[in-house]
C-alpha cells in the first residue's frame, strides 16, 4: 500500500471506452429512442443485440394485443435461470421495448412499446414504407464485385490508420477526418508545433478489431453529427439500413435528403460505401458498413482482412506473414522486430518490448487480443488455445509487474495534537470504512476522497465538543 | 471487450415442408397449404431475424420428390417495395417461386400417393449439412436442426430410411424437430426422441405460427432456460414383419434381424430355414447340422 | 528383429520426396474402397457377435514405434473401438483378456454395454506391460466362455499380439483345431511382425491378419472387425425371443419401483434409484437401459430402433458409378454444391441415376447408408424396404 496522495495524472490509464448499440440507445433521451423505433431498421437492429432469452420474449408477445401478466411472463423462464429472466426484464426496460401495464384486474403486466411492435413486424411481414436507399435502378453498366469492394474499404480505412501511426506510405485524408480524430481522443496536437499525434487511447484503438474500429469511429463521429447540422435520427436511420444491406448490390440515392448525401460522402470517404462519381446515383455498401453494429462479439464472416497471419510460438517468436506497412508497424507496438522478408516479418515478444508498450497505456488483454484476432488459421485450427499459454501468462505477468502500486485518491490528516484526536478520528474513518491508510507513530491517516467531508464533518463537531 | 472473436457460432435451420397436395387436410380445403406456407415463410424469417449468423435451408417433399427451396442456385434480383428487410424478401420471394415450380413439375401422368417421400428431403437435408461441415472455416461452429412440417401419415414403407436418418443424425448432432399438422406421428416421433429434438402435433391449425414460434423457434441450446412441454412418451414397440403388429415380444431372425411375431420355419426376408427350437441349447455342439442356403 | 523391419519394408514405398505417409493413405485408402466394394446386398451376417478381443501386455508392447508405447496405443485406439463396435452391433457382447507373463487375465466378461468395458480400458492404464504372452492359455480362457453360447450366434476372437514369440502349455495346433471345431473366427492383429503361427490360426479359421504399419494404419486395421464378418456358412440360423420393453416415463401408480440398473451395479456407483426405466414384458421387472439381458427371466430385451440400425449392414448402399464430368447437371443432388470442372469425377446411382460429388459419395456409403436420389423416387424409395 502506498501512502502517495494521487492526482488524476497518476491514476493508471483505463482502458479505452467503446459502448455497444445497447449502452449507446441507452444513454440517449427516451424520446429519442421512440424517434428512433420509427424506423424499421433500427428496431431490427435493437432486437438483434439483445439476450437471447429476450429475443424469445419479444417474439412470442409480438402477436399479442393485450398487456400480459408479468407472472405468465416469469414462467417462461426456467426457474433455474431466474437471474438471467431479471436482467432480461430489466434490459427490455431500459431500452423501452416494453413496458409497465395494468390488466384488468390489477395484476402488474407488460406490452410490448407500439411502435417498437409495429415496425418490427413491418420487417418481418413486410408492409410500411420502402427504406430510402430502395429505389428502382438501371442496371448497372460496370458493376462492382465484392472482391473489389472489399479492397477499396481495406485501402481507405488502412488510409486512416496510416495516418494515425504516421507511417510513410501517408495518403492525404480530409480535414473532417482529423477533426473526428481529435474529436474523439485518438489524437490530439502536438503542444510544439500543432499537428496531430496518436494519443494512448490511439494506440489501443489501433490494437481493435477492425468492425470495432469502424462503430468506435462512428460513434464518435455521431456524437458530432448535430454540430454539423445533419438529424441523428436520419443518419441513424440510414447507418442501419446500410448495415441490413446485401454486398455486391448496388443502391440508389434518389430521394435523399440533402442531409443525407453530405453524411453519405463522409461515409464514403471512410470506406463504408463505394461511389464511383459524387453524382452518381448509385452506391455499393461495403463489408465495413455491414454489421456495423455487431461490432462488439460478433466478428464478420468469412471477411478476408480476417484471414489470420500472425504466428505465436512458445520461444516468444511471433511470425506475421504479411507485407502491410500498417500491419507490422502495429507488431512492432510491441514485438521487437528481427528481420523482415517479402511476405514475412520475424519478431519476438521481449520483456522490454511489451513494457514499452504497457508505458504507451495497452493493456495486456489487448496484445493477447490482437494476437489472437489475428492468429493464423494453423494456429486456429491446432486450438483451444490458440495461442500458447506461457506466453499469455508472461505477457500478463509483464504487466501486473508494473501493478506493484495501487494508486488511490485521498486526503491526508496530520498534526493532530494529542493522540486520542488521532485514535478517536482514525477509528471513526475506520468504522465508516473510508480509511485507506494510517500510522500511529507520525498521527497521520489517509481517507478517501469520498469519505472526507464526512470526516471533516465529524472532526468539525468532535472538536467542538471537546473544547 | 476482448471477447474470444475467433469463434463463429452459427444456427443452421432446415425446413422440411411437406406440399403433398393429397394430404388430407388439403384435399378438405386448399387454403390450408397456402395458410401454412405464409407461417412457414414468417417463420423461417424469424429465424434469420435472430441472429446475422443465422442460417436458413427449405426443402419441399411430396410423393415424387423432394427440392431444395432456399437456398437457390440463382438468385432473384430483388428492389423492396416495402419496409421489409430486404433479406426476408428475398426468402419469401425465392420460396415461393420455387414452390411454384415444384407444384407445376408434379407430373399428372403417375397417380398420386398420399404417401410423401420426408425421408428423401431429410437424405438431402443430411447431406447439406455434411457439406457445410466440409466447408466451415477454422474455429466456426455449426449447430444444425431440422424441422419437418407435414400432414402426412408416416408409414412403414420408409422405416428404414428413417432409422438410417435417425442415427446419421445422432451422430453428427444435428436435432430434429418435427410439427405434425394432422395425426400422431410415430414414427417420426421416436427420430425426435433419439436425436434430441421437440415433437408436436398441433392442436389447431389456426395458431400453427404461434406454435412454431413458441417450440420450434428456440435453438437447442436455449431450449433448457425456457419452459416447453416435457417430452411425450414415445413408443419404441416394434411391429412385426408378417403383420405389421405392434408386438411386446418376437422372435428375431438371427441372420437378418427381421422380427416375426409368431415362430415360423424359414425366414421370408433373408429365406434362411431355422431349426426347430431345440429344447437343450447344449447339445449343440455335437450335431452340427450345416444348412447353407444359397440365394 | 530383421524379419520385423522387413515385413514393414514390404508395403511401403517411399514417395517422390522421400516420405512414407502418403503411401501408407494410399494402402488405407484402396482397403476402404475394397471393403466397400464386398459390401454385397442380401449378404448373410451374422449379426449376434460375440467377441474377445486378447491384449498383448507383454514386455514387447512397450516398445514406443508407436507412440506413446504400444500398450498405451493399444488402449487408446480400443476405446474407440469398443464404442464404435457397440454403436455399429447393438445386439453384439464383447469381452476383453489380457496376456502376460506367460498367463491370460480375464479383464471383462463378455457383455453388452460399451461403457464398462471403457472403463477397464482406462483402468488398465495403469498396469505395467511384462513378460511373455501365451497365445494358447488366451485362446483356450476365451474359448470357454465361447463354447457355451447358442450354435446361432457368430463367435469371434480378435488377437492383438506385439511380441514375436509365444509362452504355451501345450500344442497349440490343438488350440486351434478346438477353434475350427467351436466354429470360432480368429483374426490377428500383428504390432510387429507376420508371424507364422498367426497367419495358420486366421486362415485355419476364415479370419483376417494383417501386420499395422502405424497408428493410422493399425486404426484401419481395427475398424476392419466393427463390419459383421460374413457368416460362416456352418453357423446355424435360429430365431431368437426377444422382448420389446415398453418405455416406463413416469409409470404409473406404484412408481417406486427401483429400476435394476446393472451397469451402476458392476461398479462402485451405488445402485441408482430411477423412477424411469423399461418394463420386461414378460416378467414386468424395470431396467434403465437398453438392450440388456432380463435379469429376472433372461429374456434378451431391446429397442426396434436397436435392431434397425443393423439393417444398413444387409441393406447398403448399391456402389456408384465414377464418370468424368461433363457439364450436367450442374449440382449436386445430395449436398446441392454447384459442381465445376474441378470436380473431375462424379458419381451416379445406377437406380435413381442421380449424380452425386465425391463427397457426398463418401457420406453416402459410410453414414448415411440411404441414397437420396433414390429416397425421393417415388419407384425406387422402397429399394431396401420392400418386404415390410
Amino acid at each position: 500500500m502506498s501512502n502517495t496522495i494521487s492526482g488524476k495524472n497518476l491514476l493508471r490509464p483505463t482502458g479505452l471506452q467503446c459502448k455497444n448499440l445497447q449502452e449507446y440507445l441507452k444513454s440517449r433521451p427516451p424520446e429519442v429512442l421512440n424517434k428512433l423505433y420509427h424506423n424499421p431498421p433500427i428496431c431490427l437492429a435493437v432486437f438483434r443485440e439483445l439476450p437471447v432469452i429476450a429475443k424469445h420474449y419479444v417474439m412470442r408477445l409480438l402477436f399479442v394485443e393485450q398487456p400480459v401478466p408479468q407472472a405468465v411472463i416469469a414462467s417462461w423462464c426456467s426457474k433455474l435461470h431466474f437471474e438471467e429472466h431479471q436482467k432480461v426484464v430489466l434490459i427490455l426496460n431500459e431500452l423501452n421495448v416494453w413496458k409497465e401495464a395494468s390488466i384488468p384486474g390489477g395484476l402488474p403486466g407488460w406490452i410490448l412499446n407500439t411502435t417498437f411492435k409495429k415496425n418490427l413486424k413491418i420487417v418481418l411481414l413486410g408492409g410500411g414504407k420502402p427504406w430510402t436507399m430502395s429505389n428502382q435502378l438501371e442496371i448497372d453498366s460496370k458493376p462492382r464485385d465484392v472482391a473489389f469492394l472489399d479492397s477499396y474499404a481495406l485501402e481507405r480505412w488502412e488510409c486512416v490508420l496510416h495516418y494515425m501511426v504516421g507511417s510513410q506510405q501517408q495518403e492525404g485524408i480530409s480535414a473532417d477526418a482529423v477533426r473526428i480524430l481529435l474529436h474523439a481522443g485518438l489524437m490530439k496536437r502536438d503542444e510544439a508545433d500543432g499537428s496531430p499525434v496518436i494519443t494512448q487511447a490511439g494506440f489501443q484503438f489501433l490494437l481493435l478489431e477492425t468492425a470495432l474500429q469502424v462503430w468506435y469511429f462512428i460513434l464518435q463521429y455521431l456524437d458530432t453529427i448535430e454540430a454539423r447540422g445533419l438529424d441523428l435520427v436520419e443518419c441513424l436511420t440510414f447507418l442501419f439500413q446500410l448495415n441490413f444491406s446485401t454486398l455486391g448490390k448496388d443502391y440508389s440515392t434518389e430521394g435523399m435528403s440533402e442531409g443525407l448525401l453530405t453524411f453519405l460522402q463522409h461515409l464514403r470517404e471512410f470506406g463504408l460505401v463505394y461511389q464511383r462519381k459524387r453524382k452518381a446515383g448509385r452506391f455499393y455498401p461495403t463489408r465495413l458498413a455491414l454489421n456495423i453494429a455487431t461490432g462488439q462479439n460478433k466478428p464478420l464472416s468469412r471477411d478476408p482482412e480476417k484471414e489470420g497471419y500472425i504466428v505465436v510460438e512458445t520461444n516468444y517468436r511471433v511470425y506475421a506473414y504479411t507485407n502491410s506497412n500498417l500491419q507490422v508497424a502495429l507488431l512492432g507496438l510491441f514485438c521487437e522486430m528481427l528481420y523482415r522478408f517479402p511476405n514475412l516479418v520475424v519478431s519476438i515478444l521481449t520483456r522490454d518490448s511489451v513494457r514499452q508498450a504497457l508505458k504507451s497505456g495497452i493493456t495486456a488483454a489487448q496484445i493477447v487480443g490482437y494476437l489472437q484476432q489475428h492468429a493464423h488459421s494453423k494456429m486456429i485450427e491446432a486450438g483451444p488455445p490458440i495461442l500458447p499459454p506461457t506466453i499469455v501468462d508472461q505477457i500478463k505477468l509483464w504487466e501486473n509487474e508494473r501493478n506493484r502500486f495501487i494508486f488511490s485518491e485521498g486526503v491526508l490528516y496530520s498534526q493532530f495534537l494529542s493522540q486520542t484526536d488521532f485514535e478517536v478520528l482514525r477509528d471513526h474513518a475506520l468504522s465508516t470504512g473510508v480509511l485507506i491508510w494510517q500510522s500511529e507513530r507520525k498521527r497521520t491517516m489517509v481517507v478517501t476522497k469520498a469519505g472526507h467531508d464526512d470526516v471533516k464533518k465529524f472532526w468539525k463537531r468532535y472538536s467542538k465538543g471537546s473544547s | 471487450m476482448f471477447k474470444m472473436s475467433n469463434e463463429i457460432e452459427t444456427s443452421l435451420l432446415i425446413i422440411v415442408l411437406d406440399v403433398n397436395p393429397v394430404q388430407r387436410i388439403i384435399k378438405q380445403e386448399t387454403r390450408i397449404l397456402t395458410q401454412c406456407l405464409d407461417s412457414t415463410i414468417v417463420f423461417a424469417n424469424a429465424h434469420l431475424m435472430q441472429s446475422s449468423n443465422n442460417q436458413l435451408a427449405v426443402i419441399a417433399c411430396h410423393s415424387d420428390g423432394a427440392k431444395f427451396l432456399y437456398p437457390c442456385e440463382k438468385p432473384v434480383e430483388i428492389r423492396q417495395i416495402d419496409g421489409q428487410y430486404e433479406k426476408f424478401t428475398m426468402v419469401e420471394r425465392t420460396v415461393r417461386q420455387q414452390l411454384q415450380q415444384v407444384i407445376n413439375e408434379i407430373s399428372l401422368d403417375k397417380p398420386l400417393n398420399g404417401e410423401s417421400l420426408i425421408s428423401g428431403a431429410l437424405t438431402m437435408a443430411l447431406c447439406y449439412v455434411a457439406r457445410l461441415e466440409r466447408e466451415k472455416i477454422a474455429g466456426e461452429k455449426i449447430y444444425s436442426r431440422i424441422l419437418v412440417i407435414t400432414a402426412s401419415n408416416d408409414s412403414a414403407t420408409q422405416y428404414m430410411n428413417y432409422m438410417n436418418i435417425f442415427f446419421t443424425a445422432q451422430k453428427m448432432g444435428i436435432i430434429l424437430d418435427v410439427c405434425s399438422l394432422d395425426q400422431e406421428l410415430t414414427l417420426l416421433q421416436q427420430g425426435c426422441d433419439i436425436t434430441g429434438g421437440n415433437y408436436l402435433k398441433v392442436p389447431q391449425l389456426s395458431g400453427l405460427l404461434q406454435y412454431l414460434l413458441w417450440i420450434f423457434l428456440p435453438d437447442p441450446n436455449v431450449r433448457s432456460k425456457l419452459v416447453l412441454p416435457p417430452p411425450v412418451k414415445v413408443d419404441y414397440r416394434a411391429a412385426c414383419f408378417c403383420h405389421q403388429e405392434l408386438i411386446d415380444i418376437g422372435y428375431v431372425c438371427s441372420i437378418c434381424l427381421s422380427i416375426f411375431c409368431k415362430f415360423s420355419p424359414i425366414c421370408t426376408t433373408c429365406h434362411t430355414v431355422f431349426k426347430m427350437p431345440g429344447p437343450i441349447p447344449i447339445k449343440m455342439k455335437k450335431k452340427k447340422k450345416t444348412i447353407d442356403i444359397v440365394h | 528383429m530383421a524379419d520385423e523391419e522387413e515385413e514393414k519394408e514390404e508395403a511401403i514405398k517411399e514417395d517422390d520426396h522421400g516420405l512414407l505417409e502418403a503411401s501408407v493413405a494410399d494402402i488405407i485408402h484402396n482397403a476402404k474402397r475394397k471393403r466397400q466394394m464386398e459390401k454385397k446386398v442380401g449378404a448373410r451376417l451374422g449379426m449376434m457377435r460375440h467377441l474377445y478381443i486378447i491384449l498383448d501386455a507383454s514386455e514387447s508392447m512397450s516398445i514406443q514405434d508407436l507412440k506413446p508405447t504400444r500398450f498405451l496405443c493399444s488402449l487408446k485406439l480400443l476405446e474407440d473401438f469398443i464404442e464404435e463396435f457397440f454403436y455399429q452391433n447393438p445386439i453384439s457382447q464383447l469381452g476383453v483378456i489380457i496376456t502376460r507373463n506367460k498367463r491370460a487375465e480375464k479383464v471383462s466378461e463378455l457383455a453388452g454395454n460399451s461403457k464398462k468395458h471403457v472403463k477397464e480400458m482406462q483402468n488398465m492404464q495403469q498396469i505395467a506391460p511384462t513378460g511373455e504372452p501365451s497365445l494358447q492359455n488366451s485362446i483356450e480362457l476365451a474359448l470357454k466362455s465361447l463354447r457355451l453360447l447358442p450354435s446361432h450366434a457368430s463367435k469371434e476372437i480378435l488377437i492383438i499380439v506385439g511380441a514375436l514369440t509365444t509362452c504355451d502349455p501345450g500344442d497349440i495346433n490343438e488350440t486351434i483345431q478346438n477353434m475350427k471345431t467351436d466354429s470360432v473366427r480368429c483374426s490377428v492383429i500383428g504390432l510387429a511382425a507376420e508371424l507364422y503361427i498367426c497367419k495358420r490360426m486366421a486362415t485355419a479359421t476364415g479370419g483376417e491378419h494383417g501386420v499395422a504399419l502405424d497408428d493410422k494404419h493399425y486404426k484401419e486395421q481395427l475398424n476392419a472387425h466393427i463390419d459383421p464378418p460374413p457368416a460362416a456358412t456352418r453357423l446355424d440360423a435360429a430365431l431368437v425371443k426377444m422382448g420389446f420393453p415398453h418405455h416406463a416415463l413416469h409409470s404409473s401408480a406404484n412408481d417406486s419401483t427401483m429400476a435394476v440398473c446393472i451397469h451402476a451395479e458392476n461398479s462402485d456407483e451405488s445402485v441408482k434409484l430411477l423412477s424411469t426405466g423399461y418394463l420386461c414384458p414378460q416378467c414386468l421387472s424395470k431396467h434403465c437401459e437398453l438392450p440388456v439381458e432380463c435379469r429376472a427371466c433372461g429374456l434378451t430385451l431391446v429397442s426396434a430402433p436397436h435392431l434397425a440400425r443393423s439393417y444398413h449392414y444387409l441393406f447398403p448402399v448399391e456402389p456408384f458409378k465414377e464418370v468424368s464430368y461433363s457439364g450436367t447437371p450442374s449440382t449436386c443432388y445430395g449436398c446441392q454444391k454447384i459442381l465445376s470442372q474441378k470436380d473431375k469425377k462424379v458419381y451416379t446411382c445406377n437406380k435413381c441415376n442421380q449424380t452425386f460429388c465425391l463427397d457426398c459419395e463418401i457420406f453416402i456409403h459410410e453414414s448415411l447408408h440411404t441414397c437420396p436420389g433414390c429416397a425421393t423416387n417415388q419407384d425406387t424409395y422402397q429399394r431396401s424396404t420392400d418386404r415390410i
